[in-house]
């Protein structure tokens, strides 16, 4: 029998309509040491039956969108999105609404543990008295150069800390890596901007006031660096300006949820987009009259449309359309990058922009107005390769599992063993986690304090601020406070505790002004920092970019297919960097292109699954010389028939009960290549398809006849 | 000496048939009283113990497939059955429809044939009747067995209650609830009147606790005349009345259809269809039922004879061919009137995935009764009848299979067509009701006299053969 | 025009144009309505809890293949085929907000409304779903916990609109345009979704229900649905 939780087992609201009621006012007393306690002991101002709003950050993703959490009888309730945050605007994902179920998940990490052997999953409970002393001989007693931190792109706040603390110990400053980074070719963005536009800062795309659009694997309305902000721009561009509805071209191998929704989809072949783009340039260069595009005047249109399998009319007319539109855009995605000419192709767009004139204008490309870090991949397999030589005694490792993240081609796995210490702040017991010694849980993102420095989906200088919206459920420790309190001793940190930190980290905010609330000392700021849920200006400020060189063409990177290989795509869904996999909700919300729901699936065209000789729902194993691994069959109509596609997130061996042992992870298949910033090129895997001969029926929540086409 | 007794029964009926003498039939071949009562009382009384080693065995099943299993899906939820959205309706209403279907034997056989004073009803009258009854207990559990929370069924009854909430009467479940209860009540007192005057013959030459049951019974009957009149009167107005009362509980089983919006079943003809398809299911299960009694029970030859399977074979064709009518009508209408939807759906039956059951329906149903009952060699033979009648509801089934599931599983939204595979749980339920069913009617049997005697030996004083010159020439008196 | 009363006559456009299908909605509102998870196996058999769906129909062929989304939920017809055929008055319409109601309690299973919605709108609790401890701290207070055996579907919220009813006459003031958002609304990122007082001529919904672009599902069935849908797909007009 369920837990059953009848209506009548909550008392029922009163009429009451004030504070409790408003958004925003949820900060309660401006002290740090804020609690929310649940229903037995609430504060004073916690009313039984009214809700309490809290504004906070949230961290499922690094885009940092502002969210309203409703919390009742000291429980987090819903996820909302925060109106006034200028990421989101009230609005959230499926990935944030869920935010809950990752707080209140059985399968979490409960208190500090200490692994018998890793691997072993018998765990020993410690407590945080006997942990600190670890982490601090950990950071104090190794080489400096021994101590490596591996971050998430999510929060900044510790990455802030820590590369605070690591520069104070002469440490490598901390990695920061997350499969969503990867997919969407971040690192690549970063390098192509700072080549053309000699800036480190991510570009902004206005889509929400372009008229012809054209996207090369930007896959914006599901993970691409901001995708609830471009969603929103996406409604905008189809209906946000009367009388006018922008038009939207997609180009690649496999239709994404973005290419669905675009009014053309051009399957082109995968690692010819470099090309298409050149042909592109020199097609609009002539349209438009321009000197200057040289690099391309040897250029065969006619010959690249052939080898990226598009028509050479087709061509014509796109580049026509682009070159006289009032407000062409073209926008570079991960998809693009992920090949070994990424970073070139990636350049050539923004250049692209810059020959059609948008840049810094309405409808066109601008430039956040703060600078980013990533760290790009080959930066990750130095420090394998450092691992594995034993050069790493300790390895601290937070917001991120690199033994499912990575591609194991890279050998991560492997490179583990030669650390002697690994340190996991997992709130989850997830696949690295149970390769580490010690697993000091952090608390999940809504018991934490923090902030995100937003740099991809504001118009203007952006922070969130995360704040605790409900008192920790277990006994976690914030990981900021952990390594204050085990460096506090040794006096190298100048910071009480994690809400010190934030607080001076502020300080800078509140001297420069400029924001849409001023205080006149840290705690008022702090105050209202909370209440907002974070800081901007009121008035947009994005960079208009400038210095555009033009660079050089990309180089042709098509790969010939032998017979029964194909091209290999790997996309991010619903599950992020496949932390989301252990959510029963997100697996239980269907994807949008296949309607599958809690495992993973392949996705073939018909044509090609006749010729192989599968249907719907037959295993086939998908082989690499990285790896391989299994999956059911979906026949995809929308993928070209020498390509396959299979999600990630799933495959998990641990985290959680959702999560394990359900579907397979791509990133097996990888093969470890580098594009020319230093990305995995994981657009240029090649894979055969064998047939295993069994079935396993997909759990589908279309209907398996009549949606392709006999519909009425 | 019995059994040889029977034996030359047995072959001089076979005899008259080849000579074709008017004695074939059971009102040209009287039997003195007191010895067709004692064949009668003999045939109720003779078992063996592999006969209630049977009957236990029924029961054990009964109490396992259908109460087991049903309390396990009451613990654990209606899921254990595989109805899924949108198909919310499974193979227990199938079963449901069925039943009330089979029900409409024992009115038609028993009240219209009397009514219309058909002879050759008055052996069977009581086994149709039974098959009534008990086919209505089993089709009534399903209304309860479907429901997700069984627990407050009787919410759906209209009884005065402190928060003053009645059923909705606008819906046909409502209706039907009330028009099965009639029906039910009716259809037993409609079995219990003509069984008055054989019970009371049964107690005057039964001993022991037979004795006393029959005479609790029988309600003290000394068959006087005025005894005899208040019975015909009787049986004269619930003979009228059970016939509308007949024709509206499967009109109404229809209008749970019928009166939706679903694609396929809101359709004007499908009261008279039910009921049709009804009475052919009903009258080809008595027609099955008889075969088998004919052939277990004792003295049953006698009585049941290859006439009767002629006769109502007939009957079956009559009915197998109306049927085809309506439902050949409602493709038409919908080719014409050109909803594409339903049209669609109709496609969809006859050559989407579960077309297997399309044509099983049509075969059964259309096919094998065209083909063999215009034969009259065919029709006076039992097993053959046997054999016809039972894949007649074998199609009659699959004809509800794909009113209900099949039809639910293709509507508007093609996002979530789909099929529906009865599960273990509803498969067991289902097998559990044909157990319910047989065990009853095995049970009761033997418990009261299957051959309504005193039918048959009025008809028997009504027909006479009269010479005419050198022949024999059959004669009936009318009665009343 | 706006009322005082707690009445109102609640409607929903959805503008298929700006839907991006991304599942927002159907998260969100599990996420409110305390709608649980069922699981690979009963999910891949049709019985997930969804109260809203996006529905996916492929269109053309390659390469010129693209799907339509369409979010479906409970219609709220303002002639619902659900309502006459339920024996209890598990379903019913209710006179202030006009929306068809689901009284859980009074519910005893038959599936008939499933049937006859010609939407497939109607989610059933074929067992009872367990959300396991402390899942279940997030579940809304607000929204009943269905148990297994009963029917269940979009209510637009109902919760949200009384609250947002009493909120505002608390404030003895007029409920606002926009005040009242249901889950689904409220989360989507492309704002395909609005929802507002249908009666109020003055309201954004009903503004944008005046589309050219407008259109109802099964409009032939004449079941006065209170969605409307904006087409979307290369339809330029305003």
């Amino acid at each position: 029998m369920s837990q059953k939780i009848s209506r009548r087992d909550f008392l029922k609201i009163t009429g009451v309509s004030s504070a409790a009621l408003a958004a925003l006012t949820g900060c309660g007393p401006a002290s740090r040491f804020v609690v929310r306690k649940p229903y037995p002991d609430m504060p004073e101002y916690n009313q039984t039956g009214a809700s309490t709003y809290f504004a906070t950050g949230c961290r499922e993703c690094p885009a940092g969108c502002g969210l309203i959490v409703r919390t009742q009888e000291g429980r987090a309730i819903k996820v909302e999105g925060n109106p006034d945050f200028p990421v989101n605007y009230g609005k959230v994902c499926s990935r944030g609404l869920t935010a809950v179920q990752g707080l209140y998940n059985p399968d979490r990490v409960q208190g500090p543990l200490k692994q018998a052997s890793r691997g072993s999953s018998s765990f020993e409970k410690i407590d945080w008295e006997t942990a600190i002393p670890i982490i601090t001989s950990a950071l104090l007693k190794n080489e400096p150069s021994g101590v490596a931190f591996l971050m998430g792109l999510a929060p900044d706040h510790l990455y802030d800390l820590v590369a605070e603390i690591t520069q104070t110990l002469g440490s490598p400053p901390p990695l920061r890596y997350s499969a969503l980074g990867m997919f969407e070719g971040r690192t690549t963005l970063l390098q192509a901007v700072n080549n053309i536009f000699h800036k480190d800062s991510l570009p902004f795309f206005d889509l929400a006031n372009a008229d012809y659009v054209l996207s090369f694997g930007a896959n914006f309305l599901e993970t691409w660096l901001s995708p609830v902000r471009y969603s929103r721009a996406y409604g905008s561009l189809r209906q946000g300006i009367p009388g006018r509805r922008g038009y939207l071209v997609s180009f690649e191998p496999r239709q994404s949820l973005t290419s669905a929704n675009a009014d053309e989809w051009i399957p082109i072949k995968p690692g010819s987009e470099g090309l298409v783009i050149a042909a592109l340039t020199k097609l609009v260069a002539e349209i438009k009259g321009i000197e200057g595009a040289s690099d391309h005047s040897e250029l065969d249109v006619a010959q690249v449309a052939n080898t990226a399998d598009i028509s050479l009319k087709k061509l014509q007319e796109i580049a026509h359309a682009f070159a006289s539109a009032d407000h062409p855009l073209a926008i570079p995605g991960g998809q693009l990058a992920s090949h070994a000419n990424g970073l070139a192709a990636t350049q050539a767009i923004l250049a692209l922009n810059g020959m059609v004139e948008n840049l810094g204008k309405k409808g066109g490309l601008f430039l956040i107005p703060s600078t980013s870090v990533a760290s790009n991949f080959s930066e990750i397999q130095a420090l394998v390769s450092r691992m594995s030589r034993g050069e790493i005694k300790a390895l601290f490792i937070h917001g991120v599992n690199p033994v499912f993240d990575l591609p194991s081609a890279l050998g991560f796995q492997e490179a583990l063993k030669n650390v002697s210490l690994v340190i996991s702040f997992a709130s989850f017991p997830d696949e690295t986690a149970l390769q580490s010694d010690y697993i000091l849980p952090d608390h999940t993102p809504l018991e934490s304090w923090g902030y995100q420095h937003v740099l991809a989906g504001a118009d203007r200088p952006t922070y969130s601020a995360s704040q605790p919206v409900v008192v920790p459920l277990y006994d976690t420790h914030a990981t900021a406070d952990v390594l204050l309190t085990a460096l506090k001793e040794s006096g190298k940190v100048p910071y009480q505790d994690e809400v010190d930190f934030l607080q001076q980290k502020l300080l800078p905010l509140l001297q420069r002004g400029g924001g849409f609330y001023t205080a006149p000392e840290i705690l008022t700021f702090w105050s209202k920092w909370l209440q907002y849920g974070g800081w901007w200006t009121p008035t947009e400020g994005l960079e208009k970019p400038n210095g555009s060189s033009t660079p050089p063409a990309p180089a042709a990177n098509v790969a010939e297919l032998q017979e029964g290989q194909f091209f290999f795509v790997t996309y991010p869904t619903l599950f992020g960097d496949g932390s989301g996999a252990n959510r029963p909700w997100l697996q239980e919300t269907p994807d949008p292109m296949t309607t599958v729901m809690w495992n993973s699936w392949v996705e073939i065209h018909p044509d090609t699954a006749r010729k192989l000789g599968v249907k719907d729902d037959d295993v086939v194993k998908i082989s690499s010389p990285a790896g391989e691994i299994e999956a059911s069959v979906y026949l995809y109509p929308a993928i070209r028939p020498d390509t396959v596609a299979i999600p990630f997130g799933q495959g998990h061996t641990a985290l959680g009960r959702w999560a394990e042992g359900r579907g397979c992870n791509p990133l097996q298949v990888l093969n470890v290549q580098f594009n020319e910033a230093g990305d995995l090129a994981f657009g240029d895997t090649i894979v055969s398809v064998t047939p295993t001969g069994r079935s396993r029926k997909l759990a589908r929540f279309e209907s398996r006849e009549g949606v392709y086409g006999s519909q009425h | 000496m019995a059994a040889d007794a029977q034996s030359l029964t047995d072959m001089q009926i076979a005899r008259y048939e080849e000579e074709e003498d008017p004695r074939q039939h059971l009102m040209f071949d009287p039997r003195p009283r007191e010895e067709m009562n004692r064949m009668v009382l003999e045939a109720m009384q003779t078992t063996t113990p592999r006969y209630w080693i049977t009957v236990g065995i029924l029961g054990l099943l009964v109490a396992l497939l259908l109460f087991g299993a049903w309390g396990n899906m009451i613990l654990n939820g209606i899921g254990l059955a595989g109805v899924r959205p949108p198909i919310y309706w499974g193979i227990f209403i199938v079963t449901f429809v069925f039943w009330i279907g089979i029900s409409h034997a024992g009115t038609f056989v028993s009240a219209i044939l009397r009514v219309f004073k058909a002879e050759f009803r008055r052996p069977f009258t009581r086994a149709a009747e039974l098959m009534t009854t008990f086919g209505l207990a089993a089709g009534a559990l399903y209304p309860l067995i479907h429901l997700g929370r069984v627990w407050v069924f009787y919410w759906m009854m209209p009884y005065p209650n402190a928060r003053w909430l009645w059923p909705n009467f606008r819906s046909a479940l409502v209706w039907d609830f009330l028009a099965i209860t009639t029906y039910l009540l009716s259809s037993t007192i409609y079995l219990y009147l003509p069984l008055i005057p054989d019970l009371a013959m049964a107690r005057d030459r039964t001993e022991g606790w037979r004795h006393y049951f029959y005479m609790v019974l029988s309600l003290g009957w000394r068959g006087t005349e005025a005894e005899w009149l208040r019975l015909r009167k009787a049986i004269g107005i619930f003979a009228f009345a059970i016939i509308p009362v007949m024709f509206s509980v499967h009109t109404i089983v229809s209008w749970d259809f019928a009166a939706t919006q679903v694609a396929g079943w809101s359709s004007t003809i499908f009261g008279p269809y039910f009921i049709v398809g009804a009475i052919l299911s009903g009258v080809s299960a008595v027609i099955t039922i008889l075969f088998v009694l004919r052939s277990t029970m004792k003295n049953m030859k006698y009585f049941i004879r290859p006439e009767h399977f002629n006769a109502l074979g007939k009957l079956v064709l009559v009915f197998s061919m109306s049927w085809a009518y309506f439902f050949f009508n409602e493709y038409l209408l919908h080719w014409y009137g050109g909803y594409k939807v339903v049209r669609d759906l109709l496609m969809h039956h006859a050559t989407g995935p579960a077309a297997w059951i399309w044509y099983t329906m049509l075969i059964c149903n259309v096919a094998i009764p065209w083909l063999t009952l215009w034969n009259k060699k065919i029709r006076s033979n039992p097993t053959a009848m046997f054999v016809i009648t039972l894949l007649i509801n074998v199609g009659m089934f699959a004809e509800r299979y794909t009113i209900i599931p099949l039809t639910l599983g293709y509507q508007r939204f093609p996002f979530n067509w789909g099929q529906y595979t009865p599960r273990l749980t509803e498969i067991s339920i289902v097998l559990g009701t044909f157990c319910l069913f047989i065990f009853l009617y095995m049970v009761v049997s033997r418990l009261i006299p299957l051959v309504p005697v005193w039918e048959v030996q009025e008809g028997q004083h009504a027909h006479t053969l009269r010479k005419v010159g050198k022949s024999e020439v059959p004669s009936v008196t009318e009665l009343d | 025009m706006a009322n005082t009363e707690n009445t109102g006559k609640w409607g929903m456009v959805i503008d298929t144009d700006r839907c991006t299908g991304c599942m927002a909605c159907v998260t969100a509102c599990a996420m409110e309505n305390n709608i649980p998870w069922t699981g690979e196996e009963e999910a891949g058999y049709g019985r997930g809890m969804h109260w809203i769906r996006v529905q996916r129909l492929w269109h053309g062929e390659y390469p010129e293949v693209k799907p339509e989304f369409t979010p479906t939920m409970c219609q709220q017809c303002g002639h619902a085929p659900c309502e006459p055929v339920c024996p209890v008055f598990a379903t019913v319409h209710s006179e202030a907000e006009q929306i068809n109601l689901q009284v859980y309690n009074r519910c005893v299973g038959t599936r008939y409304c499933g049937n006859n919605c010609p939407y497939t709108a109607r989610t059933f609790n074929f067992f009872d779903h367990e959300f396991p401890t402390p899942m279940d701290f997030y579940l809304n207070p607000d929204v009943t916990v269905r148990r297994r055996g009963v029917m269940e579907k979009c209510t637009f919220c109902v919760q949200r609109i009384h609250k947002g009813q009493e909120k505002a006459r608390a404030e003895g003031r007029p409920v606002k345009d926009g005040e009242i958002v249901p889950a689904c609304a409220q989360a989507c990122p492309a704002d395909a979704i609005v929802f507002g007082d249908m009666s109020d001529s003055e309201s954004q919904v009903s503004h944008i229900a005046r589309s050219e672009r407008r259109y109802q599902l099964l409009p032939e069935l004449g079941t006065e649905p209170r969605v409307t849908y904006l087409k979307g797909g290369g339809y330029y007009g305003g």
